[in-house]
C-alpha cells in the first residue's frame, strides 16, 4: 500500500491536519526567511526601539509546509495557484494554528487538480490569514 | 525602514522593478527556511529525471519575491488587510534572473478607505514565470 493519498482518495470537505498545524514566528525564522528572500524592505530588521518585531507575511510559505505535508500527496505534484490573504501583521511570538480543507477537485488537460482553503488564527484566536493552494496532484504511487 | 510609496498614487503607476538572482544555493538556503526539501528543488539527480530535466525554485519563492515589491512600495500597509493572488506559469531554474513588475490597475472605494489593485508579473527574460494581483489598504491621499 502506498504512503501517499491516492487523488481518488481525496474527498471535498476533507480538513487536514486533523488538529491545526502550530508554528511559532521566532527571530530565527524571520532571519532565515528574510535572507533567502534577499528581502530588501526593511519591514522586518530588529526595532531598535525594543518593540516587537514584525514578520513578513510570506512567511506563511513556512507555516503551511506542515500544513501541505499533511495531505499526503506523492512527489511530483506541482503548486499551480496561489492566492493569500493577510487580515491581520505578524509578529516574532506570534503562535500560529493552521488547517486546511479540500473545496474542490477537478481533471483539466488531463492534469488533476486539487483545490483547498487554508486558515490561520493566532493565539488570540484571530484569522491573521487565510489562502486558497490549488495543486495538480502528483502521480500515484 | 521602508515607508512605502509618498505622494498621490494613480492607476497606470508603475511599481518600482524588482530583480532577484536564482542559484542553487538561493534555492538551497529557501528549503532551509521554509523546511520544503522536496527533492526536485534541491537533489539535481532526482530532479534531473523529472519534468524540468533540472532544479526548478520553489513556487512560494517566486511569490515571496512579489511580496517583497508589494513591502518595498506600500510599506506597512502591506502587512495586514492585504491579499495577493497568482499562477505559477512556468519554471524558475538556478542562473535565472528574476524580475518583478507591477502596475496600478485601478484604485477602489470600499468602506474601510481607498484599496489598490496592483497587476503583478515575474519574468524570467521574455518568458513569464507568474503573473497576478496584490491589493492592499493605500491610495488616494
Amino acid at each position: 500500500m502506498s504512503a501517499y493519498v491516492r487523488y481518488d482518495d481525496v474527498d471535498i470537505g476533507w480538513t487536514f491536519p486533523a488538529e491545526p498545524a502550530e508554528f511559532v514566528v521566532t527571530d530565527a525564522v524571520v532571519d532565515k526567511f528574510c535572507t533567502a528572500t534577499d528581502d530588501r524592505s526593511g519591514l522586518y530588521d530588529v526595532p531598535r526601539d525594543g518593540g516587537v518585531r514584525r514578520a513578513p507575511p510570506m512567511i506563511a510559505a513556512v507555516y503551511l509546509i506542515d500544513v501541505l505535508k499533511a495531505r499526503g500527496g506523492p512527489p511530483g505534484g506541482v503548486h499551480a495557484k496561489q492566492r493569500l490573504a493577510f487580515h491581520h501583521a505578524l509578529h516574532v511570538g506570534d503562535l500560529l494554528r493552521t488547517q486546511a480543507c479540500v473545496t474542490d477537485k477537478y481533471v483539466k488537460k488531463e492534469r488533476r487538480y486539487v483545490v483547498a482553503e487554508t486558515e490561520t488564527r493566532n493565539q488570540r484566536g484571530e484569522v491573521v490569514a487565510t489562502g486558497v493552494i490549488t495543486s495538480i496532484w502528483g502521480p500515484d504511487q | 525602514m521602508s515607508a512605502g510609496v509618498s505622494g498621490a498614487i494613480a492607476e497606470g503607476d508603475r511599481l518600482p522593478v524588482l530583480s532577484r538572482r536564482v542559484s542553487q544555493a538561493v534555492i538551497n538556503a529557501y528549503a532551509e527556511a521554509s523546511g520544503d526539501f522536496n527533492p526536485i528543488h534541491t537533489d539535481p539527480d532526482y530532479a534531473s529525471k523529472g519534468p524540468f530535466g533540472r532544479t526548478i525554485a520553489h513556487g512560494m519563492m517566486t511569490l515571496a519575491y512579489a511580496s517583497d515589491l508589494m513591502s518595498e512600495w506600500a510599506g506597512e500597509a502591506w502587512l495586514s488587510d492585504s491579499a495577493i493572488d497568482v499562477a505559477f506559469l512556468g519554471p524558475v531554474f538556478a542562473g535565472d534572473d528574476v524580475t518583478v513588475t507591477g502596475v496600478v490597475r485601478e484604485i477602489v472605494q470600499e468602506d474601510a478607505g481607498p484599496t489598490t489593485v496592483c497587476e503583478l508579473t515575474c519574468q524570467v527574460g521574455d518568458r513569464t514565470v507568474m503573473a497576478g494581483s496584490a491589493r492592499c489598504r493605500i491610495g488616494a491621499s
